[in-house]
């Protein structure tokens, strides 16, 4: 019965955590489906998001939650402009290396973290709010349960953000004549250029989108989490994985990929140890990338 | 290379200019510290804490009329140019005494010459044990060594928990894993069962994974290693979960920080941690030296810095006993120290295989209604430790 509840809580912690991953990795997918390149300043941008729900903690007293509000805009319109003014120009450019509009998405990513550093130096900052260690339990629904499993409140609440987040980019993209054009242009840029869709706006459109995702995933991280200049680093890993696990451009496969992700590192720190959860996930990554090519959306196509 | 950097108090220019005769007499104190390389950070702690105290001293009237001035001198945290630098010292100076050196390389290397050549030598920060176990006269060491980190913390355990079975969680670094070989070391000498001892990587967002074993396992003591950040998400995830030990420790300086406290808010209520010092030490001064660090380096000193401003008052304390500015007699002095500094009580004794060594009880914090408060060595203590703590059910919200 111990047994029961350790995988239980494990799975809970899992699935939880895989929301969150899901929605770090849906932005990354969303912009590798459209414009074909991997963006690796993905993290970075999280951080930049980050950071902005912290000084609005901090100077205005705004609940992490409620930063979302500015959070998912700003980081829009940052995605915006970086995509007119530095990928665009690069993605015209011919050059002798065929992925530079990758390799300058590595740039900007570490002028972001050092132009942090500088600003706001490599200090650890959080946002302690008062519900940051309250927690849901089994028990208080289900008086005479055997086993006890606690549902942490941020944890929980952002997940719930997560999945509305991401059921609301579904409908937009399946629903909406923008969205629909974003499909259209990751099907086939050729005929959606002939079909009349403004390629470029849309392409545009999709780095903000993509970036404005991100951002939402660092207003729901830093309520469990913390901040820092470097932490980019380690969320462009995921996001990478993730997009990797769910097949290049799926979103449906990285959401899947996400939460695969979240309950294998999960029941790796369980089972095996938690200094292995970094090698859990390379393994992941390695053994996806030989045994299943297509990803999870490979997968779900083969059906 | 032998960076040279000249410290002014700026004390000892305030009263260059009123020019008093008897004051015009200056002692110049040497001192090897790594200002560049990779131990920097600490050397930087460390100069910050000496000029703090010669201001301090020279305001009051300096050491036998003599006002201070510091010669701190970059020893890029290499033995061989730390002895270098004593070196020169002892034979272009004259100076009839050698102070300081960060790492225990160095205060090693420093040491084999003071006994060399006679004169006392006091170590501020090394803590190799054996610096002061191999007989060495003339070697006196203010800091605990090593294995006396955690004398206080294993009193505690000891007498007042007495444990069972402990669960160790560990930092994946060298940091943490000597600070979770020690404690395996101890727990055995103890008695004590270890029922997990499981590293994780640091800056991990879920530690729940790892928490729900610990709770499977039900230790009567939890120790982690940890710095601040996972330190506050472990209590965190750990009153999350529910997981009801009878003490809640942490081994490292992570716990024993303010914003540990400011980040674990009510989860951190009632963790214990064992530390050398802290700006809450209950000794004399300690506040107050912390608080003026603060002001200037915008943060407070490691316990390197409270050992480093202490070291130069068991150094005044011990000239002036002397009396005269021959190396016999200094030592002498030195010997007899009797001293309760801002870092603690200094006295130098023989036990077992040390010599000159100071035996202080490193201190035990506990986080009481918000606020850490030493709770053992009993007769430091600011408040009464609690114990056994309430369980997350119980606990007023």
């Amino acid at each position: 019965m111990v047994q029961l509840e350790v995988f239980l809580q494990t799975l809970v912690s899992g699935l939880l955590l895989g929301g969150l991953y899901a929605l770090i990795g849906l932005g990354m997918t969303l912009i590798m489906g459209v414009m074909k390149i991997i963006n690796l300043a993905h993290g970075e941008l999280m951080m930049v998001a980050m950071y902005i729900a912290f000084w609005l903690f901090h100077l205005l007293g705004m609940d992490p939650y409620v930063t979302l509000l500015v959070t998912v805009p700003a980081l829009f319109v940052l995605g915006v402009f970086i995509q007119k003014t530095l990928i665009s120009p690069v993605l015209k450019v011919d050059s002798i290396l065929p992925e530079n509009q990758v390799i300058l998405t590595v740039g900007i990513g570490m002028v972001l973290q050092n132009l942090a550093t500088l600003f706001f130096t490599s200090d650890y900052r959080s946002t302690p709010v008062d519900y940051a260690s309250d927690a849901w339990y089994l028990s208080d629904w289900w008086r005479s349960s055997p086993i006890e499993l606690s549902f942490s409140v941020p944890w929980v609440v952002s997940f719930g953000f997560a999945v509305a987040i991401t059921a609301a980019l579904w409908w937009f993209l399946q629903r909406t004549d923008a969205g629909k054009a974003i499909r259209a242009t990751a099907q086939d840029k050729d005929a959606a250029i002939l079909m009349g869709v403004n390629v470029e706006r849309m392409t545009v459109v999709t780095f903000g989108l993509g970036a404005a995702l991100v951002g939402a995933a660092g207003s729901l991280f830093i309520p469990m989490y913390y901040l820092y200049p470097a932490l980019g680093g380690r969320f462009t890993l995921i996001a990478f994985v993730i997009t990797i696990l769910g097949g290049l451009g799926s979103t449906q496969g990285a959401i899947i990929g996400g939460l695969i992700l979240g309950v294998f590192e999960s029941m790796t720190a369980t089972y095996v140890g938690m200094g292995w959860a970094p090698v859990g996930r390379f393994l992941v990554f390695v053994a996806c990338l030989i045994f299943l090519p297509g990803g999870v959306a490979g997968l779900m196509r083969r059906r | 290379m032998g960076k040279l950097v000249k410290v002014l108090g700026v004390a000892v220019v305030g009263t260059a200019l009123v020019a008093s005769p008897a004051l015009a007499k200056t002692l110049k104190i040497g001192i090897p510290l790594p200002l560049t390389g990779s131990k920097a950070k600490f050397g930087e702690i460390e100069r910050r804490s000496y000029e703090i105290a010669a201001e301090e001293i020279n305001a009051a009237g300096g050491i036998n009329g003599m006002q201070i001035e510091l010669d701190i001198q970059d020893s890029q945290g290499k033995p061989e140019i730390a002895r270098a630098i004593a070196e020169k010292l002892v034979d272009v100076a004259k100076q009839p005494f050698l102070i300081g050196a960060y790492s225990s390389s160095c205060s090693k290397a420093i040491a084999a010459l003071a006994e060399e050549r006679k004169v006392p030598y006091l170590v501020v920060t090394g803590a190799a044990n054996d610096i002061t176990q191999k007989g060495y006269e003339y070697v006196f060491r203010m800091n605990p060594s090593v294995e006396y980190y955690t004398s206080g913390f294993r009193g505690f355990l000891r007498e007042v928990v007495k444990p069972k079975t402990i669960a160790i969680l560990y930092e994946a670094t060298d940091f943490g894993t000597s600070g979770s070989k020690s404690m395996v070391k101890e727990a055995k000498r103890l008695g004590i069962k270890v029922v997990l001892n499981e590293k994780y990587e640091s800056g991990a967002v879920d530690f729940k994974p790892i928490l729900s074993q610990v709770k499977a396992k039900r230790p009567d003591v939890i120790y982690m290693v940890s710095y601040v950040m996972d330190a506050a998400l472990l209590m965190r995830q750990i009153k999350e979960l529910r997981i009801d030990a009878k003490l809640f420790a942490g081994g490292a300086a992570g716990f024993a920080i303010p914003e540990f406290v400011e980040n674990a808010k009510d989860a951190a209520e009632y963790v214990v941690t064992a530390t050398l010092w802290s700006p809450f030490a209950p000794y004399r001064g300690a506040r107050e030296f912390a608080e003026k660090y603060k002001k200037r380096a915008g943060k407070y000193p490691s316990y390197h810095g409270a050992e480093a401003y202490s070291a130069l008052y068991v150094l005044k304390d011990a000239l002036e006993r002397a009396g005269s500015m021959d190396s016999e007699a200094i030592k002498k002095a030195l010997a007899a120290t009797d001293l309760v500094t801002a870092f603690g009580p200094v006295k130098f004794e023989a036990k077992g295989k040390y010599k000159n060594q100071n035996f202080m009880d490193t201190l035990v914090l506990q986080v009481i209604n918000g606020k850490h408060e030493v709770i053992w060595p009993k007769k430091f203590a600011t408040a009464k430790y609690v114990f056994p703590i309430p369980r997350w059910r119980d606990r007023r919200r």
